[in-house]
């Protein structure tokens, strides 16, 4: 019993300590309203194209802190980069598949840009906040790049 | 969570039930600012949302978002020392949101005195120290997270949680009895501690259990 009880009093003091933090410190609403929102934002039939670059972890940048942000995501032979540098962000699909439509997607919403014939495109204005792209390469493949923050 | 990679909208909302304090408190947990917390937390569910059909392992969904977002928060903690390197300092002005702790108090079923222990409770646990502060924010998660979440979320040994944890809350009761600071973990609610209290100082023996605590 003896052996029991301070480890009991710190049961009780945890306890407590989460009351507190449910109180001082709690999910705001709007955020998990996000996160219910997050559901109907899935893409059902695209490819997902995974990061594969990122500057900010493994580039001379991240040592260095100049230069843009750039990233770089993968699927099967399709690569999506992306810099982020003063308010804008500049895109480029390889292999350039013509025309392509890529809708970039934010948390407030989607709008839709075209890439040119070497698959470049650009967005401006475009701030800080998760941002995934979703590129129709074709009327029967798209690719879609997972979340990241712009920063 | 597999009803929920089929698009079943309510197991998608169970899921954020249970592991929305999670991915909250592991931002909370790793120092980051509302602005930036509030960013990982978005990102961590957007990306879930796009890999749920994805995972090999749906049992492990809390895991994978605890890791989530702790790649997250290391990331946006390198952005933002990077954005100071370079002198542009993203200045946010404060967060004027619907966070609402007044709103969890007005809501709450505590006395006002008691919500003044927890008020005083919450500040003096900030005064731990950052490796303290880190797991045991995480830890204190609504609904609690398992240790295997836990030891996800910090990237650190399962094994080491529940040590750290003990010295950190052994701490944090150090800290309160100098502050004169009583009452905090004899919860009338749990009865069975106030009880063993009680016998304790019946036979006399407080003084080294307190002291075996301290070690």
């Amino acid at each position: 019993m003896d052996e029991l009880s301070p480890l009991d009093a710190l049961d009780a003091l945890e306890t407590r300590l989460r009351r507190a933090a449910e109180l001082a410190d709690p999910v705001p609403a709007s955020l998990t309203d996000a996160a219910l929102a997050a559901f109907a934002l899935r893409t059902l039939d695209a490819e997902l194209a995974r990061l594969t670059f990122d500057s900010l972890v493994e580039g001379a940048g991240a040592v260095r802190g100049d230069g843009p942000r750039t990233l770089t995501f993968t699927t099967g032979e399709v690569t999506v980069e992306v810099e982020l540098a003063d308010g804008r962000l500049v895109g480029q699909l390889l292999p350039a598949a013509g025309p392509a439509e890529i809708e970039v997607r934010r948390t407030s919403g989607a709008i839709t840009v075209r890439a040119d014939d070497l698959g470049r495109f650009a967005v401006e204005p475009f701030g800080p906040g998760p941002f995934s792209l979703r590129c129709r390469l074709s009327p029967d493949r798209t690719v879609v790049t997972d979340w990241f923050s712009a920063r | 969570m597999l009803a929920a990679a089929d698009g079943d909208a309510g197991s998608w909302k169970a899921l954020v039930d249970r592991f929305s304090g999670l991915v909250w408190s592991v931002a909370r947990g790793h120092g980051l600012a509302s602005a930036d917390a509030e960013e990982v937390f978005q990102t961590t569910w957007l990306r879930f949302a796009e890999h749920i059909g994805r995972l090999k392992e749906p049992d492990r969904a809390g895991a994978w978002l605890a890791t989530t977002a702790r790649h997250e928060c290391l990331r946006l903690a390198r952005a933002r020392t990077r954005l100071d390197l370079t002198g542009d300092l993203d200045v946010l002005p404060p967060q004027v949101d619907d966070r609402s702790p007044e709103r969890a108090v007005v809501e709450s079923e505590e006395t006002a005195a008691e919500l003044e222990r927890l008020r005083g409770l919450w500040e003096c646990f900030q005064e731990l120290p950052a490796r303290c502060l880190r797991l045991l924010r995480v830890l204190l998660a609504t609904p609690p997270p398992s240790y295997a979440e836990i030891a996800e979320a910090l990237d650190m040994p399962i094994g080491s949680i529940g040590p750290t944890r003990a010295r950190c809350l052994g701490r944090l009761r150090d800290l309160l009895s100098e502050r004169g600071i009583t009452g905090v973990t004899s919860v009338t609610r749990v009865t069975s501690v106030t009880d063993v209290a009680g016998i304790r100082d019946a036979t006399g023996v407080t003084g080294v259990v307190e002291e075996a605590g301290h070690g």
